[in-house]
């Protein structure tokens, strides 16, 4: 029986420690794992997976949307600096009112990479300082972009017309 | 007569006024540093410079002409709410006062005795001294009526730095005035007969060379000036022939105290005499000389753009208030204490 | 004086397209907030609407006059990963070859910048002097000085030319005797060494809290660099080191800046003596069974996150492009706290963001 490589380790002790949240662990391949959770207790596990397991070094957040099954994922991406392993820990939430907890105290890195989700999703982070529009210009006021379903909206199609016409002298 | 003046003494007066020392040479002046910083900082920097405007071929001479009647034929703009009187006006005092200071430094000796300078006073270098102290004003006044956040900031870190440099440069002054006994500009000429007072005054010359070069805003000392957080400083507003003259009048200032620099610690036109210019007229090869010294000085405030960063307002500061006061004081110091020596050597006295 | 809300704003020389709303106290900056997105241009969601090899290009744009090489590694990887595809040898040595020349130049970039933040313009032309050394012989190597599109999918495009060995040794060679005149002339250059140390100085647990990557991690002392940590392409292959820095102030930065230069020499000598003979592509379809792949490479201002979820089509499902510029980012309002108005140039030209990389 060889010993057990690090990324199985993990996976081990985030099982051990939340047996019924964790919804699917498994090491993808070297230097990597991938944790899915339920979404309430996201911030549970990755306070564990901050201070227990030394994933302190946050390197993305990223949203996806599977419009045919009707739900975001959230995946949180996590380095450890000692162990070389990269942690995806991702949780799926509905579609229609998507609401997560804001994971900006367990790592502080995740601030802008937070509000830009929230702003090209519409996934609402709950806790999150400042959900303000990030990149997109200030009067935007159409739907979020990244979504599947995403038509430029007449509104702003038009407004944008208009203030070219006005700025090219009529 | 005309103003109690005899006619060879009016047409002397005319030369003195509007050729040497007056309008025409801080003018040259002006013109031959502009192209020769830009060909020697380029050289520096690896690159070559102005390159085709000019009758010899790939030099650019004329390049600072070129831009100088570029930038007249260009539209006057003055901000809204800017306080147009003073926003107007501070170009043309700035350019005024810069040059105003040439008018009472003596370029070279008569054969009869007298001094080639515009007006003679034994007071000049108080004169001057007054001078250099009223040109923060300019610039608050003019980054003030800009009505503009970048402009305001940047004139009073401009009036900071030349109030914390004057200090260093009265202090120098009052150590050459110790040892020559006089304020008189030309009497401290001929003091300097015999040695010229840097080798008496290491100290108070590179003291005098560096707040100068604050007084002036050059790197390292060009805060006010060309600040990369504050766009451009005091002149940011200014476009058109206003532009070219704050430009041009700190090319005037340079004259001015590089005239000053030379005439105080370097002996003013003492020099041997050149056969060729004597016999022209005797006292071109006095002004030879004291050209020289003045492109010498030019020359080394100039490299202090291509080597040196900018520093930061409070270190420059801490620079001026802590390091060149000491620095000017211990001059006066041993001036003071070793005056048996040089008191023999100081002709004229 | 009360306090002045300052702008500086997308046009202004210092800030390239970013905007800072500073809190200015007389002349203490009391908070700064970044304002980005003047740069966006969508790029996660045109990537969704072509091909993967039309998204070549498009990729490429996230950074392009600085680091196009360095950037588009990330998404071949993650293709290749996903399809599974093996890239052969001679591929990996001269895409690390265009990687290494690129991290030179953009270096080089940001010594420049440096300098122009502190008004030393003598230091600007000579470093991009010596860029254009660089990109001469990346023109010479892809076609194109800055936007190469020179990786492709199972490999790269064009083979090396001839003379190109011996051209890039002597340019190597004269770059390292060159990077001891830019310590003379620049980082030992006294009024610099005031101006620059000790001014925003990042801890090694506030930067690997706040997630910063790249030269500004390893100024403060931390060893953490994807070539080393998961080796990709042939970079396990090389003898390099991992420079660090002690303070992690701004000198420490521009300082790892140069040395990595140092090292990046190294390891193009090593690749160009041992570049092995073969073919250069691997040329397949791309089409992508449905699968998801991270992958992490080390560009010259830190790593670049490539997260791909394919579903069988000849598109990207979702891509996900996390620079390092975005996540250096929140460095800048950490470490412009109750600092003079003096050092915001510096600490935010030595953080090095590049707009472009932010906004994607």
């Amino acid at each position: 029986m060889t010993d057990k490589s690090t990324e199985e380790l993990v996976v081990d002790s985030v099982k051990a420690k939340f047996p019924e949240d964790v919804i699917d662990a498994k090491v993808q391949r070297k230097n990597r794992v991938s944790i899915s959770v339920r979404g309430n207790k996201i911030y549970d596990i990755g306070l564990f997976l901050r201070d227990e397991l030394g994933f302190d070094h946050i390197a993305s957040v990223s949203g996806i949307d599977y419009i045919d099954a009707k739900e975001f994922e959230v995946i949180y991406y996590v380095w450890s600096m000692d162990k070389k392993v990269l942690v995806g820990l991702r949780t799926k939430i509905p579609r229609d009112n998507p609401t997560l907890k804001s994971l900006v105290d367990v790592w502080e890195g995740g601030l802008y990479h937070e509000r830009e989700i929230w702003e090209m999703f519409g996934i609402k982070f709950e806790g999150h300082p400042n959900l303000s529009l990030l990149l997109l210009p200030e009067d935007w006021d159409g739907p979020p972009p990244l979504r599947k379903d995403f038509v430029l909206p007449e509104t702003h199609q038009e407004r944008l017309e208009e203030k070219i016409k006005k700025l090219s002298g009529g | 007569m005309i103003l109690g003046l005899s006619f060879p003494q009016l047409i002397e007066l005319i030369l003195k006024v509007l050729i040497f020392p007056g309008l025409a040479f801080p003018l040259l002046f002006a013109m031959i540093v502009i192209w020769f910083e830009r060909k020697f900082l380029a050289r520096i920097m690896l690159r070559i410079g102005p390159l085709h405007v000019g009758p010899i071929n790939r030099t650019g001479l004329f390049q600072p002409i070129a831009d100088f009647l570029k930038l007249i034929q260009k539209e006057i703009i003055v901000p809204d709410n800017a306080n147009k009187f003073l926003y107007n006006i501070a170009p043309i005092i700035a350019a005024l006062v810069a040059s105003l200071s040439v008018a009472f430094i003596p370029y070279a000796l008569k054969p009869d005795g007298s001094y080639w300078v515009i007006y003679y006073t034994p007071l000049s270098l108080l004169v001057i001294l007054a001078i250099f102290t009223a040109r923060p004003f300019i610039m608050v006044a003019a980054g003030w009526a800009s009505n503009s956040k970048y402009c305001t900031i940047g004139a009073i870190r401009a009036a900071l730095q030349l109030l914390a440099y004057e200090v260093p440069i009265a202090l120098s002054l009052a150590s050459i005035v110790i040892m020559s006994g006089t304020f008189d500009l030309a009497k401290i000429v001929e003091a300097q007969s015999s040695i010229w007072f840097i080798i008496f005054q290491p100290i108070g010359f590179i003291v005098i060379l560096i707040a100068m070069m604050a007084e002036l805003s050059r790197r390292p000392f060009d805060i006010p000036f060309a600040e990369q957080e504050v766009v451009f400083g005091w002149p940011t507003e200014y476009t058109g022939a206003q532009f070219a003259l704050i430009m041009v009048s700190e090319y005037f200032d340079l004259c001015a105290v590089t005239s000053l620099i030379t005439v105080l610690f370097l002996g003013g036109w003492s020099g041997p005499a050149i056969p060729l210019l004597n016999d022209i007229s005797p006292i071109l090869s006095g002004i030879f000389w004291f050209l020289l010294k003045m492109a010498i000085l030019t020359v080394i405030i100039i490299m202090g753009r291509g080597i040196y960063p900018r520093l930061r307002i409070d270190q420059l500061l801490d620079a001026g208030w802590s390091v060149l006061i000491p620095l000017a004081i211990t001059q006066i110091i041993i001036t003071l204490l070793t005056a048996q020596w040089w008191l023999p050597l100081v002709g004229g006295v | 004086m009360s306090v002045m809300k300052l702008s500086i704003g997308p046009q202004h020389p210092i800030s390239a397209h970013f905007r800072f709303l500073l809190d200015v106290d007389g002349d203490v900056v009391l908070k700064l907030e970044p304002d980005i997105g003047y740069t966006h241009r969508g790029i996660e969601k045109l990537a969704e609407k072509r091909t993967y090899l039309q998204n070549l290009p498009v990729i490429e744009r996230v950074n392009s006059y600085c680091d196009s090489a360095g950037t588009m590694l990330g998404y071949l990887e993650a293709i290749e990963e996903v399809m599974g595809l093996k890239v052969p040898e001679r591929a990996k040595y001269l895409r690390v070859i265009a990687a290494e020349l690129n991290r030179i130049a953009s270096h080089l970039y940001a010594a420049s910048l440096f300098s122009v933040a502190t008004g030393l313009e003598t230091m600007l032309m000579w470093t991009i002097n010596d860029r254009e050394l660089i990109l001469d012989l990346l023109e010479r190597l892809t076609g194109q000085r800055i936007t190469y599109t020179y990786q492709t999918i199972g490999g790269v495009r064009f083979d090396m030319p001839d003379g190109f060995k011996e051209e890039a040794l002597k340019r190597l060679d004269y770059l390292e005797k060159r990077t001891e005149d830019y310590y003379k002339m620049l980082l030992w250059n006294h009024t610099f060494q005031i101006r620059a140390r000790k001014v925003g100085i990042l801890k090694p647990s506030d930067a690997i809290k706040l997630g910063i990557v790249g030269p500004n991690l390893r100024a403060s002392g931390v060893r953490a660099d994807v070539r080393k940590d998961e080796p990709y392409e042939v970079y396990d292959k090389f003898d390099f080191s991992i420079p660090t820095g002690k303070n992690g102030d701004s000198y420490d930065r521009l300082e790892v800046r140069f040395k990595e230069v140092e090292q990046s020499i190294q390891i193009l000598r090593q690749a160009i003596k041992d570049i092995p003979k073969g073919p250069i592509k691997k040329w397949t379809q791309p089409i992508v069974p449905q699968g998801e792949a991270y992958t992490r490479v080390e560009a010259a201002r830190g790593e670049f996150g490539y997260y791909l979820v394919s579903d069988g089509t000849m598109k990207p499902y979702r891509l996900k492009i996390t620079p390092p510029s975005f996540r250096n980012l929140i460095a800048l309002p950490h470490l412009c706290r109750n600092v003079p108005l003096g050092d915001i140039p510096i600490i935010y030209i030595s953080l090095d963001l590049i707009p472009m990389d932010v906004d994607r």
